[in-house]
């Protein structure tokens, strides 16, 4: 019996790494821009620890916008090559 | 905050889109349990990593369980690191390559035979169930309480979230949302412990405080108790959990098992479980680290915790801002749906391969195959729903869940090393070592009341391990054409057509399935035996500092 044959993995895989890149973009921004515009409610910490979390906060919404963009990069750069070589 | 629910609220509806979105590329019964077999080595570190991270298996429990008992509780990231990950990466994923399957149980048959396939899907199909179930009950709880929102609707937005990008796109899609998962797990949520070791003084004012002046036991800070210990004395965490439980749990779960088998090459596969190693040990710092240090955070604030299990919630819920809270939010619900994606899929690979497959409907063409795939999905999903308010009312489910594990895992890892390391093992001997270790787990749990599971696993460990070899020697050798290429000693990549081609011969495994097993010569960064090295060196110096 014949089997259906799936798309290229070569395109797959790219095209997973753009969709990772962006989702991880948008999730990034999303709580970078929303955590500015809330810095001014109330946090339910000390104040004295309040800067700190906020840097680590956005350190960390740094980190997956960072690796959001890589991502995407990376995806396209895979999905251009995959595209030449068929 | 409005700000908390807009980034949850978001972050499910680009689980929920990607997940349509993939289903476009999902054709044969390939694409839909082994992705394609297209994943590379870094997606399968990610995937295998958060399937085995979960609210159960991680924040929640794992959480709640260390603010109990202190960093005991971390033996499951220092030890399933070095001895599960890297060792079944390194010694067992290549007998599954070669025998070119697409379940556990579909080696113990090719390796043993059909009945103890059987037995074993069908133990790991009720524990998958169940599993569901507790994840979608502590995800449920875990947001009512931290959210105030009801606990049914959100129970069902998650199934909602979850079923439909994993009945819709499979493994592919399963895999690509739990990397999503692993980055906002691992990125997201580990500022939390350089906050609270910052805010109690670090790491020695963290024991300064507990030691000295709440005259707690020094056994709170450490990894390997000793042997009086209630909750898990350090022999028996060595013997049972990292010889057999975490072993097994490694080579024996269907869900970690398939995202290896959906990796593009056999290299790839083992480079993914042995690098898997490395967050599994990061995995402490999430939440068991932050919670040795929230006793004290919850007694500087007059925070009253009555389950340990609300502990995780509590701290972060009192200690984080707006925005931040919802990132921390969306990586436990990652954590539950990562868990819950993994199970879902390989229950239903279980189901078709193994038993509809296999045992009800022969020979049909593989669309019939795919379809039936996602049609059994979607059941898993509805019996673990109906399963969900009897998770939250009897214990009875938790205790099957446990005795479950118990009756799997240590038999298991006798028959798995017997079937790669010793050629005679044949098929009466491994079905008798396996019912009697199982019977034994149940007897020792059930009649003499064993409570401590890494006892129960390494007893039935031995107990199976003995009776197979017994009953192999009284017992007829194994055809050599059986045990070819499944064994530690055979000369695989000299025969690899002849004995594929035997295997279609002797078990039904399609040609066309038998994956392509290529020799790799990688670049030194991506060395196996470097990544394998370097990730033991690191559990020995943790425990070194913490043991």
């Amino acid at each position: 019996m014949e089997e259906k044959k799936g798309a290229d993995p070569k395109i797959i895989v790219a095209v997973q790494m753009t969709s990772i890149g962006v989702i991880l973009i948008i999730l990034g921004l999303t709580v970078f821009v929303l955590s500015i515009l809330t810095m001014a409610g109330t946090a339910p910490t000390d104040n004295a620890w309040t800067p700190y979390i906020r840097m680590c906060s956005v350190i960390s919404n740094g980190g997956i916008t960072i690796l959001g963009i890589a991502f995407a990069i990376g995806g396209v750069a895979r999905f251009k090559r995959a595209k030449k070589q068929e | 905050m409005p700000s908390d629910f807009i980034i949850i609220g978001l972050y499910l509806a680009l689980m929920f889109t990607a997940g349509i979105f993939f289903s476009r590329n999902i054709k044969s019964t390939a694409d839909y349990f082994l992705a394609a077999r297209s994943a590379p080595w870094f997606w399968i570190m990610g995937a295998v990593w958060a399937t085995n991270i979960g609210f159960l298996h991680g924040y929640l429990a794992h959480g709640g369980a260390a603010y109990e008992w202190g960093l005991i509780q971390a033996n499951f990231e220092w030890f399933q690191g070095p001895f599960g990950y890297v060792l079944t990466g390194l010694f067992f994923i290549a007998f599954y390559w070669r025998a070119g399957i697409f379940t556990v149980p579909h080696f113990l048959e090719t390796r043993y035979g059909s009945g103890i396939r059987v037995i074993y899907s069908i133990g790991w199909l009720i524990f998958f169930i169940i599993t569901i179930a507790a994840e979608l009950y502590l995800g449920g709880m875990f947001l009512k309480n931290i959210l105030h929102i009801p606990f049914w609707p959100t129970v069902f937005v998650l199934t909602a979230v979850v079923g439909t990008y994993t009945l819709l796109g499979g493994l592919g899609a399963a895999i690509m949302m739990e990397f999503v998962q692993f980055v906002i797990m691992m990125v997201g949520t580990m500022p939390l412990v350089f906050i609270l070791l910052n805010m109690v003084g670090g790491f020695e004012g963290l024991k300064d405080v507990l030691l000295t002046q709440w005259n707690i036991s020094p056994q709170y800070f450490s990894v390997l108790p000793d042997n009086h210990h209630p909750y898990g004395p350090g022999p028996w965490i060595i013997l049972g959990q990292c010889f057999v439980v975490t072993i097994g749990w490694c080579a024996g779960h269907q869900s970690m098992v398939q995202r290896n088998l959906g990796a593009r090459s056999l290299y790839d596969s083992k480079l993914g479980y042995v690098v898997a190693g490395l967050p599994k040990t990061l995995g402490a710092f999430l939440y068991i680290v932050p919670m040795v240090a929230a006793p004290i955070i919850f007694a500087q604030r007059g925070i009253f915790v009555e389950k340990a299990d609300a502990a995780y919630g509590k701290l972060i819920l009192n200690l984080l801002p707006a925005g931040m809270l919802g990132l921390f939010i969306a990586g436990l619900v990652s954590a539950g749906l990562s868990s819950i994606s993994g199970v879902l899929n390989s229950s239903s690979t279980i189901v078709i391969k193994d038993i509809y497959e296999r045992f009800i409907v022969k020979g049909k063409a593989d669309h019939h195959y795919f379809v039936a795939g996602r049609v059994a999905t979607f059941g898993i999903i509805v019996a673990s729903l109906l399963l969900v308010s009897i998770v939250a009312k009897s214990p009875l489910i938790m205790w099957l869940e446990q005795t479950l594990l118990a009756i799997l895992l240590g038999p298991f890892m006798a028959i798995l090393i017997l079937a790669i390391f010793w050629r005679r093992t044949n098929t009466p001997g491994s079905l008798i070592g396996y019912l009697v270790g199982s019977a034994f787990a149940i007897y020792y749990q059930q009649v003499l009341g064993q409570r401590v599971f890494f006892k129960i696993s390494w007893w039935s460990f031995v107990v199976a391990l003995a009776v197979t070899v017994v009953a192999s020697l009284l017992t007829k050798r194994p055809k050599p054409e059986k045990v070819e290429g499944l064994t530690w000693e055979s000369d695989f990549h000299a025969r690899v057509g002849e004995i594929t081609e035997q295997r279609a011969v002797n078990n039904g495994t399609k040609v066309t399935e038998m994956p392509e097993i290529k020799v790799t010569i990688p670049p030194w960064y991506l060395n196996l035996k470097y990544w394998a090295t370097g990730i033991l060196l690191a559990q020995l110096a943790l425990l070194f500092f913490f043991g």
